[in-house]
């Protein structure tokens, strides 16, 4: 066995013998279900573009066509595109756990009146829909002149996010109080009992933010949509639209875009998720 | 723990410093950098090189360089003839920079109204014909009298008809970028294959459907023919307009206001009820593959699986390239009329422009002779002179859908421009209706149709 | 509370103090847009020309608008629907996904992919599976001798049909569970185990109690992101067949954009806000029947 695993996670959650076959069958099975629409996708990027809907299906076209993602990635400046959204990216990663934690500690933690009415005020901007306020939105930063810039895309994020928010104060109210209170009593400030006691202890959800932060601005669509206007400022999802133009749609060149822009949000899952894997189960405090 | 405080600092001064650097408030930029990136294209297997120019930054306002912003719905392939076009002006005039802003598909005009609304349009805006009447009455577009007077531009250099959807009450305000009719595809493969004689220009419904009927084979009897007769756009409601004029009736009055006694007349159930019939009694129709699809996503004609397929012009190009198609073209067939119906894009000068006398002259430019020499390999030129220059006015393929000008009947929206909240819905809702149900009552559903569309009028008038 | 407490008072400033990074944002670039678009629901709006006042007249409409209603009842049934079905399902795949075995990796990241891909493209993988001729799943019917549907062409199947392309997303719930797992201390299921107790009755008395707070964020999170379902009904269907996937927001869409009536849009938006805040609260009030905090401290 493993010896990296800490004992008492081995013997309970750590299946052996039969359950293990058992659970491997399972998770198998699953990834399969989950697999068949992105193995469609693969084979339906390598089609020539009159295969894609042929009857009966074509399942791996031959000679499978390599060049349509040279195609693809070529017919329209996808590297700018991919350096833009990666700016945003970063941008609005750092900004929102940097905000976020402060703001979700604040909502955990600490009690001041009309506390309540304004988590339920935090809660309800997210229950507007985007049409309605994407115009008002819009004149607001015309009117600053933040149009055709970064600005709208990454600044919004230093100032918190609902969503991200209310994940970290679920996640920090999860700590036991006694933890916190040991602090204090040791004459620790709040920013000390954000560095040393609640941060290390919710690793996960802090990348469980990062994970959303980055595939959110990664994905984003309508934000670059209207607020980008110059085609070297696109971003990805924007290069990927122009797939489908009015009339046509270029659908193995869609695929075989679709596929390579999902590779970043995938690996830095993939990094990322591996701090559940090492996230700290504490047995006690030790400072 | 100090490492953490250190990285989270590190990488909060790149976010700050990502996000102060990006937004690029122009200053005193003496010189605008224009970058110019060369991509060879492939389009599936011919090369061609392009050029994309991109202008990182908007040239400051008060310097000599005069930016003017190009709003465009179309995507894809279609892109680069705009960026020729482009090129080839600026070329010609090094103190203007034509900034190309396109968004392919929906996306086009909820962005558009965006900026419009907050008066930040683009100065050269190109839009569809059905969306003509309400952007003019609402004042986004300049009347151009003034622009071609000055410029010396004439506009008679278009073929027949193109002029018209780009005018309201007289008044010119777009020109024409390109247009299309609707025409009968139908591959040589399959009509030789079965002995069939290609269809004529002057082709009825009896034709179309003796000829579709010809060519369905169910070969092993499951159910499901091998080939189709005829594929045809589903529930497409503006090119059923078609269906609609060539039975001789109308889907609303001249004065535009009434449904009732036109969208349920005698006239427009037969052309409703010989559509779904085709569908569904004779079966010589695919059944649509994609509602939501333009056109309804079959690929029946494209793998050779049906004889041919009534749709515009716009996926010809696709089906030149296509092994499985030997391509002819032929106008649709007349009912009791020969009708067809345009649908067109054009360009105009938004009322918001601070550069008229740029925008202007760039106008003419680019719906004009010059342009159209680019815009002829694309799709089907605009200006007379080009057409007939480059043969296409007498090729076997383009002559078809440049001849159909003359057959042109005005679209319903001309007369109301409530179309898309009121006749749209409703006649879709329609043509759902009758294409998934068999035993739907066609008048019965045209007359629900009628009220409803007369309702909303009512309501919207 | 008559006068706070020095220490009250300190703390309700620095809880002040903290969240003001939020409270500026939403003056700057939330509160505005809402208000706006407030004032406009209240108005007549092309987006063309100047906003005209109407007064109540678009709440009024609300009432004699029938595509409202279906629009609503679709997007009511369609969470009902989904919203369980994606609580239970990201929780089982969480479950499943959590040991830390040989790889496992590779299969949090398998489940999870699906719910990155944007939204276009996996839309249209979908449509192609649900080709009611052509497509895999009735293929493989077929092969079971069952007649498909027609899926996304049937007024009686669209609905359900999306349903089932949404389970595709279940990895981002499965996220927040992984996270929210992490976070139960595993001595309580030492105890619990040396007690004699079996694994399902640890996942009862232990794992769900503990997840509470996280089962709270999903449902919510939930509740507020499928009541504006919008993409996948705007890529797959536009509404159709029959308006049987006219969601909400995708009529909002449709009056702002297609048919000019922005004021109208807005009055539907914000019918939908009162809606989706009062279940909210409902949920919110019921927290102290069923969410257990670890380290809870009296509101």
């Amino acid at each position: 066995m493993s010896d990296a695993d800490p004992a008492h996670e081995r013997y309970l959650l750590f299946p052996r013998g039969w359950a293990l076959l058992i659970r491997y069958a399972l998770l198998t099975i699953v990834a399969l279900l989950f697999v068949v629409p992105l193995i469609w996708m693969f084979a339906s990027s390598l089609k020539p573009e009159y295969q894609i809907f042929a009857s009966p299906p074509v399942w791996w076209p031959s000679p499978p066509r390599w060049e349509n993602y040279v195609e693809a990635l070529t017919q329209l400046p996808f590297a700018r595109f991919a350096a833009n959204t990666l700016i945003i990216a970063v941008g609005s990663i750092v900004g929102h756990l940097l905000s976020c934690t402060i703001v979700a500690y604040g909502f955990a933690r600490l009690r001041a009146p009309g506390k309540g009415y304004l988590f339920v005020v935090l809660l309800s901007t997210l229950m507007l829909p985007y049409p309605v306020t994407m115009v008002p939105l819009f004149i607001i930063f015309s009117r600053i002149g933040w149009i055709n810039t970064f600005a709208p895309l990454i600044i919004p994020a230093f100032f918190g996010n609902a969503f991200y928010i209310f994940l970290l104060r679920q996640a920090f109210k999860q700590i036991p109080l006694e933890l916190e209170d040991a602090a204090r009593l040791d004459g620790a400030t709040t920013l000390d009992v954000l560095r040393y006691v609640i941060l290390p202890l919710s690793l996960p959800a802090l990348a469980a933010v990062a994970i959303f932060s980055f595939q959110s601005s990664w994905n984003d669509f309508l934000g670059p949509l209207i607020f980008l206007q110059d085609q070297s400022r696109y971003t990805l999802m924007l290069g990927l639209s122009f797939f489908r133009g009015t009339t046509q749609i270029n659908w193995a060149y869609l695929m075989a875009a679709s596929l390579v822009t999902v590779i970043p949000v995938v690996v830095v899952y993939f990094v990322a998720q591996r701090l559940f894997i090492e996230g700290i189960a504490f047995t006690g405090l030790k400072q | 723990m100090n490492a953490l405080y250190r990285s989270v600092a590190a990488l909060s001064l790149i976010g700050l410093v990502a996000a102060c650097a990006a937004p690029t408030v122009p200053t005193a930029a003496p010189q605008t950098v224009r970058e110019t990136v060369v991509v060879t294209q492939i389009v599936q297997g011919t090369p061609e090189t392009i050029v994309i120019t991109a202008t990182p930054e908007p040239a400051p306002a008060g310097s000599d360089t005069v930016v003017i912003r190009v709003g465009t719905g179309d995507g894809g392939e279609g892109l680069s003839p705009h960026q020729q076009i482009i090129q080839n002006y600026e070329d010609a005039h090094p103190d203007i920079i034509a900034q190309l802003e396109p968004v392919a598909g929906r996306d086009y005009y909820a962005r558009l109204l965006t900026q419009l609304a907050a008066k930040a349009a683009p100065d050269i805006m190109q839009i569809g014909d059905d969306a003509v009447p309400s952007f003019v009455e609402k004042g986004a577009f300049l009347p151009l009298d003034e622009c071609l007077q000055e410029g010396g531009f004439d506009p008679s250099v278009y073929l027949p008809g193109l002029l018209t959807p780009g005018q309201v009450d007289g008044q010119q305000y777009l020109l024409p970028k390109d247009y299309s009719p609707l025409g009968v595809y139908y591959n040589k493969k399959i009509f030789d294959a079965a002995g069939v004689a290609y269809p004529e220009a002057d082709w009825t419904w009896e034709d179309l459907l003796a000829t579709a009927q010809q060519l369905t084979r169910d070969a092993d009897g499951d159910g499901t023919p091998e080939v189709w007769g005829i594929q045809l756009p589903a529930t497409w409601t503006t090119g059923f307009e078609y269906w609609v004029a060539a039975a001789g009736g109308s889907l609303i009055s001249e004065d535009g206001t009434s449904f009732v006694g036109y969208m349920d007349s005698p006239e427009t159930i037969r052309a409703v009820q010989f559509y779904a019939d085709l569908y569904n009694t004779h079966k010589v129709a695919p059944p649509p593959a994609d509602l939501n699809a333009f056109g309804g996503g079959n690929s029946e004609f494209d793998n050779g699986q049906a004889a041919m397929r009534l749709f515009g012009i716009w996926p010809q190009s696709g089906m030149l390239k296509n092994p499985n198609i030997d391509l002819g073209v032929v106008n649709p067939p007349a009912g009791t009329a020969r009708a067809n119906i345009l649908f067109w894009g054009g360009f105009g000068i938004s009322s918001t422009t601070q550069n008229l006398k740029a925008a202007c002259d760039f106008l003419a430019y680019y719906t004009g002779e010059p342009a159209a020499e680019v815009w002829k390999d694309w799709a089907l030129p605009a200006v007379t002179s080009v057409a007939e220059s480059s043969g296409q006015t007498t090729d076997p393929i383009k002559g078809v859908w440049i001849g159909e000008l003359n057959h042109i009947v005005p679209r319903a929206y001309t007369y109301t421009p409530y179309w898309n909240e009121t006749a749209d819905p409703a006649l879709r809702t329609a043509l759902e209706t009758v294409l998934l149900d068999p035993t739907a009552d066609v008048a019965a559903v045209m007359a629900t149709a009628a009220q409803e569309a007369q309702r909303a009028l009512d309501a919207a008038r | 509370m008559a006068s706070l407490s020095g220490m009250r008072r300190r703390e309700a400033v620095a809880f002040y103090l903290t969240i003001s990074p939020w409270l500026i944002g939403l003056i700057l670039f939330t509160a505005g847009p809402m208000l706006i678009s407030l004032y406009v629901s209240f108005t007549d709006w092309d987006l063309l020309t100047a906003p005209t006042w109407v007064g109540l007249e678009n709440y009024a409409r609300l009432l004699d608008d029938p595509r409202l209603w279906q629009s609503l009842k679709v997007t009511v049934v369609y969470t009902a629907a989904y919203v369980p079905l994606e609580l239970a399902g990201g929780l089982s795949l969480a479950l499943l996904a959590r040991p830390r075995l040989r790889g496992i990796g590779i299969f949090r990241t398998l489940y999870y992919l699906p719910s990155v891909l944007s939204g276009v493209a996996f839309v249209v993988v979908w449509l192609w599976l649900l080709n009611p001729r052509g497509g895999l799943f009735n293929l493989m019917l077929a092969q079971a001798g069952i007649p498909g549907p027609r899926w996304l062409l049937d007024p009686q199947w669209a609905l359900p049909s999306l349903v089932l392309m949404s389970v595709w997303g279940w990895g981002r719930t499965m996220v927040i569970y992984l996270a929210g797992l992490q976070n139960i201390p595993a001595e309580l299921h030492e105890a619990a185990a040396i007690d004699g107790a079996d694994a399902w009755a640890r996942l009862r008395t232990i794992t769900l109690p503990l997840l509470t707070p996280t089962i709270f964020f999903n449902l919510i999170l939930s509740l507020i992101s499928t009541f504006q379902t919008f993409t996948s009904a705007f890529v797959a269907t536009d509404g159709g067949p029959l308006d049987s996937t006219l969601f909400f927001v995708l009529y909002i869409y449709r009056q702002a954009f297609q048919f000019l009536n922005m004021g109208y849009a807005s009055a539907l938006a914000w019918l939908l806000f009162a809606i989706i805040l009062a279940l909210t609260l409902i949920i919110f009030r019921s927290q102290d029947f069923w969410v257990y905090y670890g380290g809870e401290r009296a509101e």
